[in-house]
């Protein structure tokens, strides 16, 4: 789950050096604006719905894990 | 191809990145200069009272026009329509907000007709592709303001880009007809002048149909010509004899019926009206003529023809729209002119203005500056965390170390902005040390290209007076606030240092001599 959301980060930051470690912090591309388009993105490809309580605690790639892993 | 686009949402997702830039919220005091060309993309407010909905929307025009006064004349300006893409109908008979819409749109209509280097594109017909459910995200829009549902970001692109071209498109002049199974079902030479299919029962209907636009098509200034393997002597009959053929003999401007190749018969027309022959569009119902006007002129434009007949007004309006359109706004508006008259003259018009000045006097706008208390202090941390392009020195805040500010002595102000159209809340804040440091100075976009950041920092400085001999300040740059990068300059303070890109600033308070409009209603609380 991991890789396939650090991918989807890649691609819609256009930042191939995203990891695990990565975060709003140490990525520049990573504004709020973004933040819907990785949003957007996440919903599509795990078939979720992300409340905005939950959107507003995604911060970096561990948090996203979390918040998705607890979804399934 | 740069472009500026003025706008009053958040549409950023909806436009490549790297070749467009955007004006503040609902902001026209900045109109570049560095730009190759302008594009207007306003959205009807979500809001609830029509009738304050419907001026501010009627300022829309107001300020669209201010813009295109402005704009150098050789520069475009691409004035999207407005489109109500949602709204509740609490009554049946309030019209309020629909003919502002309306006369919006009609302002534009005839802006683009007075200027050439205006031109509208209709953004209904992007939103008719969807139903209203499909425009709008609400979770997405109360988070963002951003009113177009982002999931329409990669289409709305799409879309955009075909709008870019048909503008960019030379307009045709002159089409060329072939005739058998193309104007009518049928073939003339073996079915004869009562044999034809034109007019009466299907397909002679959809064929009549065609004509039809056709002929409009002519009344609209496009040459009509003919090109058909034909007994010229056979169609002349038929022109004259056949009661239910639309386009005759007068309508064309010139004609070859004859067996010769039909490259040959166009580049002979081209010379005849004295056209290039890439002002052509070759119609034709045989793939096999078309190819060789392909091949022998690829000069003309020759678009493929529907295998059926009742395809024909489809084909109709794609082949108008394309070549013989250059942009397309309804017509209907055009013949709505006296009704927008009638309600012009009902409306009480109030907000009209011919420049910034009278805007922002029209707006009434009312500044509230707060002192940091419990009620506001989450949102000035979370604006600490989340502004980044009207922030001085984007110093991130957690709660607790605006309380242990406030604690110190620090003075610590929101601001609250208010005007006729609505209440934007809490839009900014001033920290302020208790030596009289300007730690930080921060403001929300939305409410930029009012003068409101200037009247704000006026009476910050003002209330500061009485207490401190000197002010100091700093602006220390990051990836996103070059906007502010000269901003205390404009309210009068000097540059004390430079290093690294960050400016040192001082200013006795001796020199503190605000101007603060009258306009401003500004209370302190």
């Amino acid at each position: 789950m991991e890789e396939k959301i650090i991918g989807i980060l890649k691609e819609t930051l256009e930042t191939p050096s995203i990891n695990a470690d990565s975060n709003q912090q140490n990525t520049e591309k990573w504004d709020s604006l973004n933040q819907l388009n990785i949003v957007v993105a996440l919903e599509d490809a795990f078939d979720v719905t992300l409340e905005p309580e939950e959107i507003a605690e995604m911060k970096s790639v561990t948090d996203i894990v979390r918040i998705l892993s607890a979804k399934k | 191809m740069k472009h500026y686009i003025f706008r009053n949402n958040t549409i950023e997702a909806f436009f490549p990145e790297c070749n467009y830039t955007f004006s503040g919220y609902d902001d026209i005091s900045f109109i570049p200069q560095d730009t190759d060309g302008y594009i207007w993309f306003y959205q009807v407010p979500i809001k609830f009272d029509s009738q304050t909905l419907a001026e501010e929307i009627q300022g829309f025009g107001d300020k669209l026009q201010l813009v295109a006064s402005q704009i150098p004349g050789n520069k475009t300006l691409i004035v999207l329509t407005l489109e109500k893409i949602w709204s509740i109908k609490y009554t049946t008979g309030d019209f309020a907000v629909r003919d502002a819409i309306s006369k919006f749109n009609y302002i534009a209509e005839e802006l683009a007709s007075f200027h050439q280097n205006i031109k509208i594109i209709d953004f209904g017909q992007f939103c008719r592709q969807y139903a209203a459910s499909e425009l709008i995200d609400w979770k997405i829009y109360f988070i963002s303001q951003m009113e177009l549902n982002l999931r329409l970001a990669s289409k709305f692109k799409k879309w955009w880009n075909e709008q870019l071209k048909s503008i960019a498109l030379k307009r045709k002049k002159c089409l060329v007809l072939d005739l058998d199974n193309t104007l009518w079902g049928g073939i003339l030479g073996e079915d004869g002048i009562e044999g034809i299919k034109i007019g009466g029962d299907y397909p002679g209907k959809a064929f009549l149909y065609f004509q039809g636009g056709l002929k409009q098509l002519a009344r609209n200034g496009v040459i009509l010509t003919v090109c058909s393997k034909n007994n010229e002597a056979d169609v002349l009959q038929a022109w004259e004899k056949n009661p239910y053929i639309v386009l005759k003999k007068e309508n064309f401007a010139a004609w070859r019926i004859n067996w010769q190749d039909k490259a040959s018969n166009i580049a002979e027309l081209a010379q005849e009206l004295n056209i290039g022959l890439d002002s052509m569009v070759f119609i034709d119902d045989n793939p096999t003529e078309r190819e060789l006007v392909r091949q022998m002129l690829p000069m003309v434009e020759v678009p493929d023809f529907p295998d059926q007949p009742y395809m024909l007004p489809d084909y109709l309006k794609k082949l108008v729209e394309h070549y013989f359109t250059v942009y397309s706004l309804t017509r209907e508006d055009l013949a709505k002119t006296e009704q927008y008259k009638a309600n012009a003259a009902r409306a009480a018009e109030k907000s009209h203005f011919t420049n910034m000045e009278d805007y922002l006097k029209s707006l009434e706008i009312k500044i509230s500056i707060i002192a940091v208390n419990e009620f506001n202090i989450s949102r000035i941390a979370q604006m600490t965390q989340k502004t980044n392009q009207f922030n001085l020195t984007t110093h991130r805040l957690e709660e607790s170390e605006i309380r242990d500010m406030t604690a110190k002595g620090w003075k610590i102000w929101c601001i609250s902005v208010a005007d006729r159209f609505g209440d934007n809340g809490i839009t900014g804040a001033v920290f302020v040390s208790n030596s009289g440091h300007i730690d930080n100075l921060l403001l929300s976009c939305r409410i930029l290209g009012k003068g409101i950041e200037t009247a704000f920092m006026q009476k910050v400085l003002e209330m500061l007076k009485p207490e401190f001999k000197t002010i100091t300040a700093r602006y220390i740059p990051s990836a996103k606030n070059s906007l502010v990068s000269e901003f205390y300059e404009r309210i009068g303070m000097k540059i004390s240092g430079t290093e690294d890109g960050v400016k040192s600033y001082v200013m006795s308070t001796e020199d503190i001599n605000p101007q603060i409009k009258k306009y401003y209603s500004i209370t302190v609380k």
